[in-house]
């Protein structure tokens, strides 16, 4: 009996991988509609997979999946999702960057891999984005400098003129969290210790406690505390004020030369022929004006960016360079101290 | 009223029929594997875990709790008729449990266990319903030091509380700490045993390390051993108890449901611990402990109640701190992060509906157990009789394809094969792997935490001190250093008056987890 249960179970996976092969073969006959690609080969020749490398669930996860949910159909074949987590999504882009350009293997890419995480990790686990082609910017996550409500904390100033020294969460090495934090600190010369902790939820967590006296986090993570008026938001890092908090200003207009956002992008393997670059563009650009994919975005708090795939390269290589020169010039060592 | 709103509220989250329907296939499953011998629960979790994947975090979590404690009923039935524990929690019961099978009782004896059981599991859910939400309230006083102590504490007690070799669990507990130290730095990014490769910069998952030393090694172990086990189960007659023997057991009940509740709180406690201290407990209180061994029905409810008091007990550390108390909370843990719920201070507030809902499960999962327990022994009995040659193969392909369906990654694969032979040659050379899975979870949360306090203290070890609750728990990590150290040195004086003091309950002991 424990081995029938067994089975059947299993046979639930199997059955899973049998419908996903149909799939396949079925929209494989589906491509009559598409272009033909500069080789001559037509595409899509199947479903095209999209890797995410970050773990299910989070927010990085949450948009790829609403954006390939509403892609596949302008494209006309199923956008699957595979979730490869590991080294901040290095392991994924490095992967997806070595396969065949075919336009058939996309990557969810995050601006910290390849403007922050460089700063933090040693040359050869950096991923650099002359490996891939990015197809277009998708999204713009801002992120929020928040004090406990208890504190008293409410803006800058409060913070510069307190004269003590502050523990500041973050939320992990190499982040923008910390890299925001850190470069913030130093422009407003004002004592601190950075403490990272494994997430976003773990730093906001120890705020609460008042384990720390502030914390750097992503916007759609504070929200919720801050409508429920435990937290309290003191700048946020983007370059122009966060459509969902406008009431709050940016650390721009408060006089620190921070603009930190985490952005995400899709690209595909280096080489990949221009017209199938351009028929998937056309796809995301359908699913951006798609009202679902608006929904999701204004629940989880997201501000959607459609960025040319050469301009956002171009900013990109912008921020690295700007973070780098920024972190030299005030000293910043986001591997902490060796 | 406002308590119990989200309580009541639960109650509606089990009622629904797809998670009424996996808390009985949880308890099935749990009561199955706890008769097979060899396979554990902490085993099956892990093997099962990438196949609840699909359904709801709150759905997954109520399965894999029910495996847990549906273990514990099981484990009961083939102690006392086969004489062989199907789990480490069950061994106790051997001793009056077989004796009273052989005493054409085996009925009783399983009639008192399930009602023990099922009592053991009621209070202490009771006691979960009452205690987690204020643990939870002291969550957010729990910050990095805290943790750390917690952490201490915890790795400590697992190495020298569990019941093998007391040397042996240190050293597999040492060897959980050092896999902990593989990846990328969290404080300062730099990568630490990766050989430079991607794949480890994250550190060792969890999944495959429980899934290869549990799962596969297991498998491999019981290949190994299995063909030795032909034995005719007693006859069962008279299920039910008589008045007396209720009568008779039922202070014993009361105290290894208690017992059991709050040895499953402690960290590196559980089932098994519980149920060998619920059993000493009631042998020393006893009027004429020499019926002991030789079926006393206390001998049965106590170890029997306590062990299922203790299985849910330990879900409170869990669901309220993010601390797991044992290698099969450590698995539940890794199940929650997959569906992507953190354990931890928060959860009763932010999911309620996740949270009481596990717990209420238990109450109905306890119901069917009960009702299932009694007319289906012999079915169970039965199932003894598949061949292991048949299982394992299956067992061991599910667990391959279901570590792959995780992360997509065939590195992990190999994880698994490399671990599953890790854990075949320690159950072979008995080191219990219990230990070395809990330290690595432990292991991490331990460094972390005292590196981060370090920085908040601005380099000053006092504050671990001086804070009140990390200032306790560090007196009980002593407490527990120095205590058996004192209670040696008193033996050592007893000793010259009194030669012999042998326990026959510490004999057979072994845990399998």
């Amino acid at each position: 009996m424990f081995a029938s249960k067994l089975t059947r179970r299993g046979a639930v996976s199997a059955s899973a991988g049998l419908a996903l092969a149909l799939s396949m073969t079925a929209c494989g006959g589906n491509v009559a509609d598409s272009g033909a690609a500069a080789d001559g080969s037509e595409f899509p020749s199947g479903p095209v997979s999209l890797t995410i490398g970050q773990d299910p669930g989070g927010s990085t996860d949450r948009i790829g999946r609403a954006l390939a949910e509403n892609a596949a159909d302008p494209l006309g074949v199923a956008i699957p999702v595979v979730n490869k987590p590991g080294a901040n999504g290095a392991l994924a882009t490095k992967e997806v960057a070595g396969m065949e350009p075919d336009g058939q293997n996309l990557i969810l890419l995050n601006a910290s891999l390849i403007t922050i995480t460089p700063l933090a990790v040693s040359e050869e686990e950096a991923v650099s984005l002359d490996d891939v082609e990015v197809i277009t910017g998708i999204s713009q996550d801002d992120y929020v400098l928040v004090a406990n409500a208890d504190s008293g904390l409410k803006t800058m100033e409060d913070i510069t003129s307190a004269d003590k020294k502050f523990n500041f969460a973050t939320t992990g090495v190499g982040t923008g969290s910390q890299l925001a934090q850190a470069l913030l600190f130093k422009q407003a010369e004002v004592e601190g210790t950075d403490v990272p902790f494994d997430g976003g939820s773990p730093a906001m967590t120890a705020l609460l406690g008042n384990q720390v006296d502030l914390a750097t986090i992503q916007l759609g993570e504070a929200m919720p505390q801050i409508e429920a008026g435990k937290l309290t938001p003191i700048v946020t890092f983007s370059e122009e004020r966060n459509q969902y908090l406008p009431d709050t200003p940016t650390a721009v207009e408060a006089g620190y030369d921070v603009p930190v956002s985490q952005y995400r992008a899709v690209a595909a393997p280096k080489g990949t022929p221009e017209p199938v670059l351009a028929e998937l563009k056309e796809a995301f650009t359908a699913a951006f004006e798609s009202e679902k994919y608006k929904e999701f975005n204004e629940q989880n708090l997201f501000t959607p960016t459609q960025i040319d795939g050469e301009q956002l390269a171009a900013d990109w290589k912008g921020y690295a360079e700007k973070y780098k020169a920024l972190t030299e010039e005030y000293g910043v060592d986001l591997g902490g101290e060796k | 009223m406002e308590f119990f709103e989200p309580v009541i509220n639960g109650f509606g989250v089990v009622l629904e029929p797809m998670n009424l329907l996996y808390c009985l296939l949880g308890v099935m499953i749990g009561m199955l594997i706890g008769v097979l011998p060899g396979l554990g629960p902490a085993a099956t979790i892990a093997i099962l875990l990438p196949l609840t994947y699909g359904v709801e975090p709150v759905t997954a979590i109520i399965m894999l709790a029910g495996i847990f404690y549906g273990a514990q009923y099981g484990g009961t039935i083939t102690s006392v008729l086969l004489r062989l524990p199907g789990e480490a929690s069950a061994v106790v019961t051997v001793f009056d449990g077989y004796a009273l099978a052989k005493q054409g009782k085996a009925g009783t004896a399983l009639g008192i266990a399930a009602i023990g059981s099922f009592i053991g599991g009621t209070v202490s859910i009771i006691g979960l319903t009452l205690l987690a939400p204020i643990v939870a309230s002291f969550a957010l006083d729990f910050g990095p030091p805290e943790y750390t102590a917690l952490a201490l504490l915890g790795i400590l007690l697992v190495a020298t509380v569990s019941n093998g070799g007391k040397l042996k669990s240190v050293i597999a507990a040492g060897l959980g700490l050092l896999l902990a130290t593989v990846g990328r730095d969290g404080f300062t990014g730099e990568s630490r045993f990766t050989f430079g490769s991607l794949s480890l910069a994250d550190g060792l998952d969890f999944v495959p390390i429980a899934m290869g030393i549990f799962g596969l090694g297991e498998i491999l172990y019981n290949l190994e051993q299995r063909h030795n086990k032909v034995q005719a189960p007693a006859k069962v007659a008279n299920v039910w108890p008589s008045r007396q023997d209720l009568k008779q057991s039922s202070g014993a009940i009361g105290r290894g449901s208690v017992l059991g509740f709050f040895l499953g709180i402690l960290p590196g406690g559980g089932a098994t611990l519980s149920s060998l201290a619920a059993y000493a407990m009631e042998k020393k209180r006893a009027k004429n402990p020499e019926r002991f061994g030789r079926g006393a029905v206390e001998g049965v409810a106590a170890p029997e109640s306590a062990n299922n008091a203790a299985a849910t007990s330990s879900f409170i550390p869990l669901l309220t701190l993010g601390i797991p108390a044992n290698a099969t909370m450590a698995i539940i843990f890794g199940a929650l992060l997959i569906q992507g719920v953190t354990p931890g201070p928060q959860l009763v507030a932010n999911d309620p509906e996740l949270f009481w809902g596990v717990v209420n499960s238990m109450y109905i999962g306890n119901i069917l157990l009960l009702i299932m327990s009694i007319p289906l022994v012999g079915i169970f009995v039965k199932i003894l009789r598949v061949r292991a040659a048949i299982l394992a193969p299956i067992t061991v392909l599910i667990t391959l394809i279901g570590v792959y369906t995780i992360r997509n990654s065939v590195f992990d694969i190999w994880l698994v094969i490399f671990f599953g032979v890790i854990g075949y040659l320690m159950k072979k050379f008995g080191f219990e792997p219990g230990p070395l899975v809990l330290a690595f979870v432990l292991g991490a949360l331990l460094e972390e935490n005292l590196r981060r306090s370090l920085l908040v203290f601005g380099g000053d070890a006092a504050g671990f001190v001086t804070r009140p609750i990390s200032g306790v728990l560090l007196l009980v990590f002593l407490m527990v250093i120095f205590l058996p150290l004192i209670q040696s040195l008193f033996k050592k004086a007893r000793a010259k008056k009194a030669t012999n003091t042998d326990d026959p309950s510490r004999k057979n002991e072994k845990e399998s987890v």
